[in-house]
């Protein structure tokens, strides 16, 4: 993907101890109670959305298009006289379905190709190390267009594209980190008991790069939050009358000479979730970083 | 040398391969019959079987794919499903304000983001690292296809200064030209600088903690020469290779900043062919921009060896 920045994996060998629960919690809440605070907001306008919802996300009412923010409409309506609070709370439901496609294709395929690589070495570092090179940094609204225009516009087939797009950012951090751990004495003892190759990326490499993950799928997250915002703007992502951030811009742009609140309430929404998720990554990497101190 | 350029020349050759394989078994396997669609309202099932057999689809697929090939190699995209022009005319036309368009805004943000990025590693310590590192932090987290409404509504919508979308050739007007291109160019120049600006701070900051810095420090060289004459051309060549490798970006950028401001690019008919299923129009532009991406980053890694004496050695 594209903004992710080349300090966010931290550079030491991670330790193979584990901390105690509950302390990433509090770090987190000290060094950054901005993201805490915005990403626990999103959190619940995804899971609770339905329920919190003061009207329905899709039934139009053309009497009540285009208000402003007042007291039956606590954000305004849209065109279509539909309730914005409403509808940017299933938005969020739909961000938060994009952010776990992403994660889960590009975190499951991309440490499952890096693990191999770094891992094993050899021919198979040389090949997946092209396939991710290539993989790494095409177009994804290409991508995108084209899986599309082979399927059909919906909000599976344009995270997928997505989801490519996150593969190799996994799959060179979790190469890394199989890299660095590859010698470390604790593998060499696993190695000494008779434990093969395969078993001891799994059982000991992997459960010690899950910080560098963590920190990596916060940032695809935010990045997949925004790719879905703008392949919906296009039309590629999800289809009416679903809400989500992009279609719900499309619509604004359309009246933004009449309504200009509307596009600046939508956008500075989805813009605060994004944040609160690249601030959290920020705040990861520094806890990562420094152990936690 | 030699075979580091080989190299080089032979994975670019790969990665459009696989590319051309993706765009042609894409579109040709997706559902719906050309043929069908091409007879439209005169299709009966005897008509259909003869364009099918005409236009070669009754063929086993890697045949066509092959036949395909080998008329794209020759030059030739094919014809339009929709409007039933060639699709080298098609993507000739779109190219000049697709083109024009990238090229300002990456020459914008590359003279923005690389003194900021610069000085952010250097005055890391500085009263102004902090809102700025904020600001950049914000930057990557705004969408930017809203900066573009947003500077649409400032700019045109409330000063009515300047047009919220439309494209005139250069041959045409040149003031006209430039009007139409100023908002969609600051729209994506806004999208690449944060994330650009990141690149050289994190890059500079290490540079800076090379030791012929130390040196030239402790001989006295005043901070400013140092940050021009070592750290910025240490800086910059790596980021001319990360702007290569963040072409992709650039070009989703432009689709959807195309879309945005009506501008009749390469984004736009790639677009519009999706929603008309117009498949040859969609291999034709997947297929010149991946082209325009593999022939960019060939040519920043032949410089690169040409400029960089440790390249060349390996």
């Amino acid at each position: 993907m594209s903004a992710l920045p080349a300090d966010s994996v931290p550079n030491d060998t991670p330790s193979p101890n584990r901390r105690r629960r509950g302390t990433v919690f509090f770090y987190l809440l000290h060094r950054s109670p901005v993201a805490m605070g915005l990403v626990t907001l999103f959190l619940l306008a995804a899971l609770f959305g339905p329920w919190l919802a003061p009207y329905s996300m899709t039934d139009t009412n053309l009497t009540e298009a285009l208000q402003l923010p007042g007291r039956a409409h606590w954000l305004g309506t849209d065109p279509l006289g539909r309730d914005v609070l409403s509808r940017l709370l299933g938005a969020a439901g739909v961000a938060a379905q994009a952010f776990l496609i992403v994660v889960v294709i590009g975190g499951v395929f991309g440490t499952l190709l890096g693990l191999i690589a770094g891992g094993l070495g050899g021919l198979f570092d040389l090949v997946i190390s092209r396939v991710i090179e290539i993989l790494q940094g095409f177009p994804t609204v290409l991508v995108a267009i084209v899986v599309v225009a082979l399927l059909n516009p919906s909000l599976t087939n344009a995270m997928v594209a997505v989801g490519l797009a996150a593969v190799p950012d996994f799959a060179r951090v979790a190469r890394g980190v199989a890299i660095q751990l590859r010698e470390r004495e604790f593998i060499e003892a696993a190695r000494g008991l008779g434990m093969g190759e395969m078993r001891i990326l799994v059982s000991e490499v992997l459960p010690n790069m899950t910080g560098p993950l963590i920190i990596i799928a916060s940032f695809d997250g935010a990045q997949a939050i925004m790719w879905e915002a703008a392949l919906s703007f296009l039309g590629l992502g999800v289809q009416p009358p679903v809400p989500s951030f992009g279609s719900m811009l499309r619509e604004a742009q359309n009246f933004l000479a009449i309504q200009p609140s509307l596009a600046v309430t939508i956008g500075v929404t989805v813009s605060a979730i994004i944040l609160g998720l690249n601030l959290l990554g920020d705040a990861l990497s520094d806890y990562y970083d420094t152990g936690g101190k | 040398m030699a075979v580091y350029l080989m190299g080089r020349v032979v994975g670019g050759l790969v990665t459009l391969f696989c590319v051309s394989a993706l765009a042609f078994f894409a579109t040709a396997l997706a559902p719906g019959n050309p043929a069908a669609v091409l007879l439209g309202n005169l299709a009966t099932p005897e008509r259909i079987a003869t364009v099918t057999q005409q236009m070669g689809l009754d063929k086993p697929l890697p045949l066509r794919y092959a036949i395909w090939l080998r008329q794209v190699l020759e030059g030739n995209l094919g014809t339009s499903n929709l409007s039933f022009r060639p699709v080298n005319d098609l993507v000739l036309l779109a190219l000049p304000p697709t083109l024009e368009m990238a090229l300002l805004s990456l020459l914008l943000a590359v003279l923005v983001a690389i003194p900021t990025g610069l000085f952010l590693a250097q005055g890391k310590d500085s009263w102004w690292a902090r809102p700025l590192s904020g600001a950049v932090t914000l930057g990557i987290s705004v969408p930017g296809f809203w900066i573009g409404l947003l500077l649409i509504l400032l700019f045109s919508v409330t000063f009515k200064l300047l047009p919220s979308g439309g494209y005139v050739p250069l041959t045409r007007s040149v003031s006209g030209n430039l009007r139409a291109m100023t908002l969609p160019v600051l729209t994506l120049a806004i999208y690449l600088i944060p994330a650009l600006v990141r690149f050289v701070r994190i890059t500079a900051a290490t540079v800076l903690r090379e030791d012929y810095i130390d040196t030239a420090r402790a001989k006295g060289v005043p901070p400013l020469r140092i940050l021009l004459q070592h750290v910025a051309p240490n800086t910059l060549i790596t980021t001319v290779t990360y702007i290569g490798l963040q072409l992709g970006v650039l070009i989703s950028g432009a689709i959807v900043v195309e879309v945005i401001f009506s501008i009749p690019g390469l984004g736009r008919l790639g677009m519009n062919a999706v929603l008309n299923r117009d498949y040859p129009v969609i291999q034709g532009v997947v297929l010149v921009a991946a082209t325009g991406y593999v022939l960019v980053n060939l040519t920043i890694d032949l410089a690169y060896s040409l400029i960089d004496p440790r390249i060349r050695s390996r």
